[in-house]
């Protein structure tokens, strides 16, 4: 693997003008972050956290006020830096008089791809992405969740080695989901790099080598997922067909051990993503 | 997914060239997009109106019918195409950036430049589509008027006893002069030239503002104001005129706005005088020089733009 992070940022800050000066809001504060060549990072954070800001950012679609952003080592600015990512953006659209064969024709063409390679390649991802049935319908008529798969398939044309997915699960449907996860899964063992953002934590402690958590505009914890999530001096256990009276017997058996030990709780296991998130994400917010 | 994502070795740091292949992707697109709003069936009308004009109006004598109806028709072809221009180009930015059609494909390879030219000619060349179509129709209205009007007078001035080979010649002559000419043609390409250039001006304004009121509002103030360039010119030309502050305005309205009386031969076609070829380069080269200039600031705006 080369040195060259997949992606780099370095300080960003962006800031988003009001109207006549009034108003300015700062999205992104200070964000550093590096995605290494084939891991799986995980931007999580709340709503309006700067997590989709950061990733425009990225891409070029927006001016750092402050700070820089590389992709392979070449600066965000640079059209070449887009060469191989591929992105999608929350909420895509597409131009809705092109049915979604069309679309991603037209965006493998934009790639500079074509021939029987472009066909080929499209009805792949049709396939991929479960559209195959939808392929000659206009994208007018395609339901939120049709979209989302469009979306991926088109950020997947021109075999990107860097993926850029904005909730990429957002409005699909259980098993969709599932499919989405499992194909992050594999590019990872192909090698392609994956930054994903989604509110789904479940599904991101799985597939996230990495996570990084921001809140307010602002990274407040970053890290691998088994380190973040690990609590040292604490142990879960999962049992299976337990009785009342095996779970009284440990519960006794803790509290004549004595000393520091103590039962703190029993019961289903939670996500421990989501309860480092609900804690982190519940600090105080720093001025 | 079995073999579909190989892995290729280093990313090329090669900047991406500007691809006439993918301005063309874009611009078809743009074309297709403008299609698919209903423009055709207003075109049929259009030609329709072309054809009950030209055939519907009573006889006055045929010199003046001719002009009339290509004064009229060219008129109105050429309000059709500068509004259509306007519009459309108004419309198309502000579109892409509502659905965020924008952010996909500039997350493509895709210098902003290439997106810029490509919706251009998407507008440029679906309005020069529509303007060979109408010149056909012109065309043939008028020359199936010509003869009709020649046939008509050669029996009134054969009723007259009046048909001398002088005179049959002469009315020849003068039927033959408001006829179809390649004149009728050079006045479609000056209308293509001065839609081309308010529709560059209004993607101009539409990367500024991303509004589409505004965009439409200011681009027809510069094309009423770009008719009178000369005007302002002379105003700004003469000294001791006016305030300061009435001036400077002028001036920059002067800078600004082309001067869109450069590509009024329609007036000179209608009375059937001759476009000389040279006015024809001549109008072609300023176009081609006001496109341009206006490109090029709309690209030095649209690189900055914040999506
Ligand atoms: N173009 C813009 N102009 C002004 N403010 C903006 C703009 N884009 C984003 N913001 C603000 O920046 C903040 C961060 O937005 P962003 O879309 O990055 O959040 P997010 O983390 O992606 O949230 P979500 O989980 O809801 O997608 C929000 O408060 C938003 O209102
Ligand atoms: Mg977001």
């Amino acid at each position: 693997m080369s040195a060259t992070p997949a992606v780099s940022v370095n300080h960003l800050t962006k800031v988003f003008k009001g109207s006549l000066g009034k108003g300015a809001f700062r999205a992104v504060h200070d964000v550093s972050l590096t995605v290494n060549v084939g891991e799986v990072y995980g931007l999580i954070g709340p709503n309006g956290s700067g997590k989709s800001t950061t990733m425009k950012a990225i891409l070029g679609l927006l001016k750092p006020t402050a700070g820089d952003t590389r992709i392979f080592g070449i600066p965000s600015t640079e059209v070449a830096s887009r060469r191989s990512v591929g992105f999608l953006p929350e909420n895509p659209y597409f131009y809705k008089h092109l049915n979604g064969r069309e679309t991603l024709h037209f965006y493998g063409k934009l790639c500079g791809m074509g021939g029987e390679k472009l066909k080929s390649r499209a009805e792949e991802m049709l396939a991929l992405t479960g559209l195959e049935d939808a392929a000659t319908r206009r994208v007018g008529g395609y339901s939120k969740g049709m979209l989302q798969r469009l979306g991926l398939a088109q950020a997947l044309i021109h075999e990107p080695q860097l993926l850029v997915l904005d909730e990429p699960t957002a409005g699909v449907d259980p098993s969709g989901s599932r499919i989405i996860r499992d194909l992050i899964i594999e590019f990872r063992t192909r090698g392609i790099t994956v930054l994903v953002t989604s509110h789904l934590l479940e599904q991101m402690q799985e597939v996230c080598d990495r996570v990084g958590i921001m809140a307010h505009g602002r990274m407040v914890r970053e890290g691998r997922v088994e380190d973040l999530i690990a609590v040292e001096n604490q142990t879960e256990m999962v049992l299976e067909n337990a009785s009342p009276e095996l779970l009284a017997k440990i519960d006794a058996l803790v509290k004549a051990e004595g000393g520091g030990t103590r039962m703190l709780r029993s019961g289903h296991p939670r996500t421990t993503l989501e309860r480092l998130f609900l804690e982190a994400t519940n600090e105080p917010k720093k001025p | 997914m079995s073999e579909v994502l190989p892995i290729s070795a280093a990313v090329s740091v090669a900047p991406v060239r500007f691809s006439p292949r993918r301005v063309w992707t874009l611009a078809y697109a743009t074309m297709t997009q403008l299609m698919r709003m209903k423009i055709l069936p207003f075109l049929l009308v259009f030609c329709v109106l072309v054809a009950a004009m030209g055939f519907g109006a009573s006889v006055i004598n045929p010199e003046q019918q001719l002009s009339q109806f290509k004064t009229m028709s060219l008129g109105v072809l050429q309000i059709f195409s500068i509004v259509f221009g306007i519009v459309a180009t108004a419309l198309l930015l502000p579109k892409d950036l509502e659905d965020r059609t924008l952010y996909t494909i500039l997350s493509k390879p895709v210098p902003r430049f290439d997106y810029v030219l490509g919706k251009l000619l998407g507008v440029l060349m679906l309005i020069a589509s529509g303007l060979v179509i109408i010149d056909a129709v012109l065309s043939l209205v008028l020359w199936l008027q010509q003869s009709a009007l020649f046939e008509a007078s050669l029996a009134q001035l054969h009723s007259d006893k009046q048909d001398s080979p002088e005179v049959v010649a002469q009315m020849r002559e003068i039927v033959a002069r408001q006829g179809l000419t390649w004149n009728l043609h050079w006045a479609v390409w000056a209308i293509f030239l001065k839609a081309s250039v308010v529709t560059t001006v209004a993607l101009l304004l539409s990367c500024i503002a991303s509004s589409t009121l505004f965009t439409i509002v200011i681009t027809f103030c510069i094309t009423i104001i770009g008719h009178g360039h000369a005007m302002i010119r002379e105003f700004v030309l003469q000294p001791h005129l006016g305030s300061t502050s009435v001036r400077i305005t002028s001036f920059l309205l002067a800078a600004i706005c082309p001067d869109l009386a450069q590509f009024d031969v329609v007036d000179s076609v209608a009375n059937g005088e001759i476009v000389p070829l040279g006015a024809v380069y001549e109008m072609t080269g300023i176009a081609a020089l006001y496109m341009t200039v206006y490109l090029f600031v709309t690209h030095l705006v649209f690189v900055e733009k914040e999506l």
